[in-house]
């Protein structure tokens, strides 16, 4: 027996060793048991010292190869176990997807306030910003300077809440209060208007208050968006193009706009404004009481009066403005049945939108 | 405004169908609200002929008859009126018929015998006339026939929403000044004179106006001998069609010119009126203190001294415009009428029918303003009309008393501005095409119009009325649309609303739904809550609430979210997380209006989710309220802040905390306590915090964000737990790590609070009696090389050190 024959008996069996491995452990032992400090064909590498000049390069190239081809199977081993190892680790995670996932609850912003911020949305690309005013109004801002009559009906104690006045004059003592929470977000226009100058481009949403037991129908609070132009040369055309334009972002470029005209006491001439029923299209259906027209909003051109009241010269100015409820537009959106929902915090509702 | 098409006929063409007809008044601005087809509620009543009756063999009073409706087999009908006799007509309801009062036609029997069906009476169909027996009909109507059909009650009513600055359309005569103008065609004004007979009115009546400012017109004519009774079917009918109950022949006419002509009128019994120089005097003056009057209901009425009267020498015998005087109602008894067609002051009437909660046809009308010019023709109308129905002979002349009579009104049109305000380009011509037909005299004067506005339009006052006369009659819908060129204009939101709209998508972020709730509150919730005001604030009070838990403005969103998680709970919705971004309101003595703020608020309750198959649900509690404004803090850049321990009544002791950014308290937060729990019918623990958003906004208007380097190198940690005495906040620690730390600590984390639990047996006890731990890492790094042990370990031993002397804490070994 040679060396070299005793290196290609070793090659075999560390082969074999190598192919009988059945895990990454036992291909590791293996390659400790051939390959490692104290290994089998390391031992035999180190006894090449004592060979002589002719035998070590043939017993050297014989000793490389056998290396070269152990190694090469152990990789190929470790390869072959290590895809069958993740495989069935693989096998072992699988998982039914159908399983529901875990959940970070995000809440949602109130329908109402989707619904404003959607309106308030398509006003600022028209140029408009966002005025507000107070809850709690005076009689001249909500009525008077709007240019409704003394008599007007709406002022009467069965239509508007009064607040208690407490500055301590007369009025408030006689219980016939001019100070009173806010129809409509109107009285924004005329503080607007006293502020500023024209042009005036501006959207003013914000809680109103009337006098109605809450029913499906009717709250006593509700959500109403006011918007106000002001500014040289504005036609009635103006702002029929721009609320043409507001129901197509709002509702869809396919519904339809009507203005009826109508009588408000703040603005003339003066319009209704209704959209084409989104179910029938326009024929007629329950939902829109078979008119095939749900009204959205009222409109009109800033009646020269309140003008007067706040000091613009109507010559030079002319303007429009224009009001719908929130809550509306909501339950025509969503179909929401009944009025209150909107008002309780029910989680299950607040969560379908 | 309820209009019969078929009396609208009488007055107007009605070329268009129904439904176009509609359409054209809507969009010409008198909204069509309902249409309603009459005499649908008479299916089933049909003439009848009757053919046999006899006496009820076990009731006196009822009769037993044989009925032919057309049908193979005539009907066997018991009947209680006697007002009959074999061979009559009369109107049958059949088995199956619903009649206008609601009562269904049933097959009966009736002491023994079946009747199938009803005789009517003229009260039961519901068309005017005798309740007391049977309406029987003329000998030619025809058997069989449906009832309505025959006696013309098949007629289409159209509901219309008149606006408050229409009264002219509060008429049949108006409305079909109103169709003729959009309908392109001509109208009719009814119109006639009565035959006069007798001594002059003026020698009867006399009229005496004590303000012309109340009442600018009062007319009296005088009709004498009547016979009050039931109208005439087409009288009755008519009346009926606009939603009044037929009363008498008199009354009706009265009512009946006050649908067509739009006059009110009033019609006195005029034996009753007392005279004075031998006439009927009537005096028409303003209440006097403390006046009184019964009106025809049976009511003393106590009047303001704004109410205006209608006096004889006696006193009071009308309320002017609202509602009659008993004491000279229209009897069956009454023989002469003295009938009134007034005008009065709208704001008058308007304030004395609101008073009194007497809204009536005529107050209405009055409140919107009648036409002045109209009372004498409407009184030569009405006069002729009963004197053809209740007989009688009409004294001649009419007493006219007119202090209001003005000149009618000119109002110049600008075409070119009233096309500048439409946006159109119409021709003075095309203007003065659209106007003419409402009766307005239009006439051109250089490049505009000259328009005189008759009496019964008193809203045509100024220019821009007639410009939304031209924008209605040309067509909204022909106006070209365009949008405002609006040069220098800004839009959208500023800093400070942006602000809001970050502050509630954070929150949303966080886990918190959305919650709008009323701004009105309940001042049992200061009790409920314990919520004690400061000395020197108030509620805002309503004068006229809806009701007690309505009836002030809320001073804090914690009662909205405390009943909107009840409700949730009520109706099984355990875990509930909800913000409210809203108004709260206070005030004080001496303030006309309240303060406003806008407050944010949060309730948590139950868990961030449901238990599911692979987590479980974690109660929530005060750190999830405080993370909750933590996160808030950091994403919307408010500045520095903090929570200081701090009880609020309606918090639970030991888990409330105040809310302070910049040295301020601008808010609260914790658990609320179980007291107010109960009052609200809650389980907890219930998370309340509430944060002004004005006070965010400032505190993040100061705060300027930069750039800090990424860092480059690692960072070197280590851990440390101190024990310390339990009254030593967290904070203070930390507080105190971080500014001994230098500049190489960067980071201070709290990871782990340790307590020996309750009850712990000495022996056991890792820390000693009223001691807690508190483990921290700290992370230690400089942004040029990466720190070694050997670099940090004395800086963080001497930390130490410096820190357990400032807190007395102990390292914990
Ligand atoms: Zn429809």
């Amino acid at each position: 027996m040679t060396i070299t024959d005793d290196l290609r008996a070793l090659e075999a069996e560390a082969l074999a060793a190598v192919e009988a491995a059945a895990t990454l452990d036992e291909l590791e032992a293996a390659r400790i048991g051939y390959l490692g400090k104290k290994g089998s064909l390391t031992a035999v590498l180190r006894g090449l010292g004592g060979l002589t000049a002719d035998e070590r390069p043939i017993v050297g190239k014989v000793s490389n190869e056998v290396r070269q081809a152990l190694e090469g199977a152990l990789e190929s081993k470790r390869a072959r176990l290590e895809g069958t190892a993740r495989a069935s680790r693989i096998a072992a995670e699988a998982v039914d997807v159908t399983l529901p996932g875990r959940h970070h609850p995000v809440g949602r912003q109130h329908v109402l306030h989707q619904v404003v911020d959607e309106i308030v949305e398509i006003f600022s690309g028209l140029g408009y910003r966002i005025a507000q005013g107070p809850e709690v109004e005076l009689d001249y801002y909500n009525f008077t300077a709007l240019n409704h009559p003394p008599d007007h009906p709406a002022r009467a104690l069965q239509d508007t809440f009064y607040v208690k006045d407490l500055s301590g004059d007369r009025a408030a003592v006689e219980g016939e209060s001019d100070v009173l929470l806010r129809t409509h977000t109107s009285p924004a226009q005329v503080h607007v208007m006293e502020a500023q100058k024209p042009p005036i481009y501006v959207i003013v949403p914000g809680k109103v208050y009337r006098r109605d037991v809450a029913d499906p129908s009717h709250l006593p609070q509700f959500t109403q968006v006011e918007g106000l132009v002001v500014d040289e040369g504005i036609t009635f055309g103006d702002l029929k193009g721009t609320l043409e334009h507001f129901v197509r972002e709002m509702f869809g470029p396919d519904r339809r706009v009507r203005l009826r005209p109508h009588f408000f006491p703040f603005t003339e001439p003066s319009a209704e404004v209704d959209v084409s029923c989104g179910i029938c299209g326009g024929s007629g259906c329950r939902s829109c009481g078979g008119e095939g027209w749900l009204e959205i909003l009222g409109c009109g051109m800033v009646d020269p009066n309140v003008f007067g009241h706040v000091g613009i010269d109507t010559e030079k100015y002319t303007g429009f403005a224009f009001g719908m409820g929130a809550e509306r537009i909501a339950g025509l959106k969503y179909g929401v049945p009944d009025l209150r929902h909107f008002i309780e915090g029910d989680t299950r509702f607040l969560h379908q939108f | 405004m309820r209009v019969s098409l078929k009396w609208l006929a009488d007055l107007v063409d009605i070329t268009l169908p129904v439904e176009e007809l509609c359409d054209r008044l809507d969009m010409t601005g008198t909204k069509v609200e309902a249409v309603h087809t009459l005499g649908e509620a008479l299916d089933g009543v049909v003439v009848g002929r009757v053919l046999t009756r006899e006496q009820h063999p076990d009731a006196d009073k009822l009769s037993y008859c044989s009925v032919d409706i057309g049908a193979a087999e005539p009907l066997k009908i018991v009947c209680g009126a006697t007002n009959f006799a074999a061979g009559d007509k009369v109107p049958v309801a059949c088995v199956g018929a619903t009649l206008p009062g609601g009562m269904t036609i049933k097959r009966a029997k009736l002491r023994g015998l079946e009747s199938q069906g009803m005789m009517c009476s003229a009260t039961e169909l519901e068309v005017g006339g005798d309740g007391s027996g049977l309406l029987i009909l003329p000998d030619d109507a025809p058997v069989g026939v449906p009832f309505a059909q025959y006696y013309g009650l098949a007629d289409t009513v159209l509901e219309l929403e008149v606006t408050p600055n229409r009264p002219d359309c509060l008429s049949m005569v108006g409305v079909a000044r109103e169709v003729a103008a959009v309908t392109h065609v001509d109208y009719r004004v009814p119109s006639g004179t009565p035959e006069e007979s007798g001594t002059p009115v003026g020698d009867l009546v006399s009229v005496e106006i004590a303000d012309g400012q109340l009442c600018p017109r009062y007319t009296a004519r005088a009709i004498r001998g009547v016979t009050v009774g039931p109208s005439p079917a087409w009288l009755a009918e008519r009346v009926a069609a606009c939603g009044t109950r037929p009363v008498n022949n008199v009354v009706d006419v009265t009512n009946y010119i006050m649908y067509e002509l739009g006059q009110p009128l009033h019609a006195f019994d005029m034996g009753t009126i007392a005279q004075c120089d031998e006439k009927k005097a009537i005096i028409v003056r303003p209440a006097g203190e403390g006046e009184t009057i019964r009106t025809l209901d049976g009511q003393d009425r106590p009047l303001a001294s704004d109410a205006i009267l209608i006096t004889d020498p006696s006193g009071p015998i009308a309320l002017a415009g609202v509602m009659g005087g008993e004491t000279t109602e229209v009897s069956d008894a009454t023989t002469d009428i003295l009938l009134e067609a007034a005008c009065f002051d709208p704001a008058s009437i308007s304030r004395t029918s609101r008073r009194l909660g007497l809204i009536s046809e005529s107050s209405l009308r009055f409140e919107r303003g009648v036409d002045p010019d109209l009372a004498a023709r409407a009184a030569d109308r009405a006069a002729m009309l009963i004197a053809e129905v209740a007989g009688g002979t009409v004294a001649p002349g009419i007493v006219d008393v007119y202090p209001g009579k003005r000149p009618p009104a000119h109002l110049p049109l600008r075409v070119g501005r009233t096309n500048e305000i439409l946006g159109t380009s119409l021709t003075r011509e095309e203007m003065s095409a659209l106007l003419a037909p409402l009766g307005l005299g239009v006439t051109p004067v250089g490049d505009d119009l000259d328009v005189t506005v008759p009496a019964f339009r008193p809203d045509l006052e100024r220019e821009i009325d007639l410009v939304e006369e031209v924008a209605r009659l040309y067509g909204l819908e022909n106006i070209p649309s365009s949008r405002p060129g609006g040069r220098g204009r800004i839009g959208g939101r500023t800093p400070a609303q942006r602000f809001e709209v970050r502050v509630g998508a954070t929150l949303r972020a966080a886990g918190l739904d959305e919650h709008i709730g009323y701004a009105f509150g309940d001042r049992a919730d200061l009790e409920r809550l314990t919520w004690d005001l400061a000395s020197d604030e108030q509620l805002v009070e309503l004068i006229n609430p809806m009701s007690e838990e309505q009836s002030v403005l809320r001073w804090t969103l914690a009662p909205s979210l405390l009943r909107a998680v009840s409700h949730n709970r009520r109706r099984g919705v355990s875990d509930v997380h909800l913000y409210e971004m809203g108004t709260v309101f206070i005030t004080a003595d001496g303030r006309k209006q309240p303060k406003e703020r806008l407050m944010v608020s949060g309730a948590l309750a139950g868990a961030w989710n449901a238990p599911g198959w692979n987590e479980q649900a974690r109660q929530l509690d005060f750190f999830d309220g405080k993370g909750v404004l933590e996160t808030l803090f950091e994403t919307t850049h408010a500045g520095r802040w903090s929570v200081r321990a701090s009880d609020r009544p309606w918090l639970q002791p030991g888990r409330s905390a105040e809310v302070i950014v910049g040295g301020d308290v601008v808010g609260w937060l914790g658990e609320v306590a179980p007291h107010v729990l109960d009052n609200y019918e809650l389980t907890g623990p219930v998370v309340l915090f509430e944060v002004s958003v004005p006070a965010l906004v400032k505190a993040a208007s100061r705060e300027s964000i930069s750039y800090r380097d990424i860092p480059r190198y690692p960072a070197y940690a280590l851990d440390v737990a101190l024990v310390v005495d339990e009254a030593v906040t967290a904070e203070r620690v930390t507080a105190a790590l971080r500014s001994a730390g230098g500049a190489l600590l960067e980071s201070v984390h709290l990871f782990d609070v340790y307590r020996d639990p309750q009850g712990t047996p000495e022996a056991q006890r890792r820390l000693p009696e009223g001691m807690k731990s508190l483990a921290f890492s700290l992370e230690y790094r400089t942004a040029d090389r990466t720190l070694s042990e050997a670099d940090v370990r004395p800086v963080h031993d001497k930390l130490i050190r410096k820190v357990c002397g400032a807190v007395g804490a102990e390292v914990r070994a």
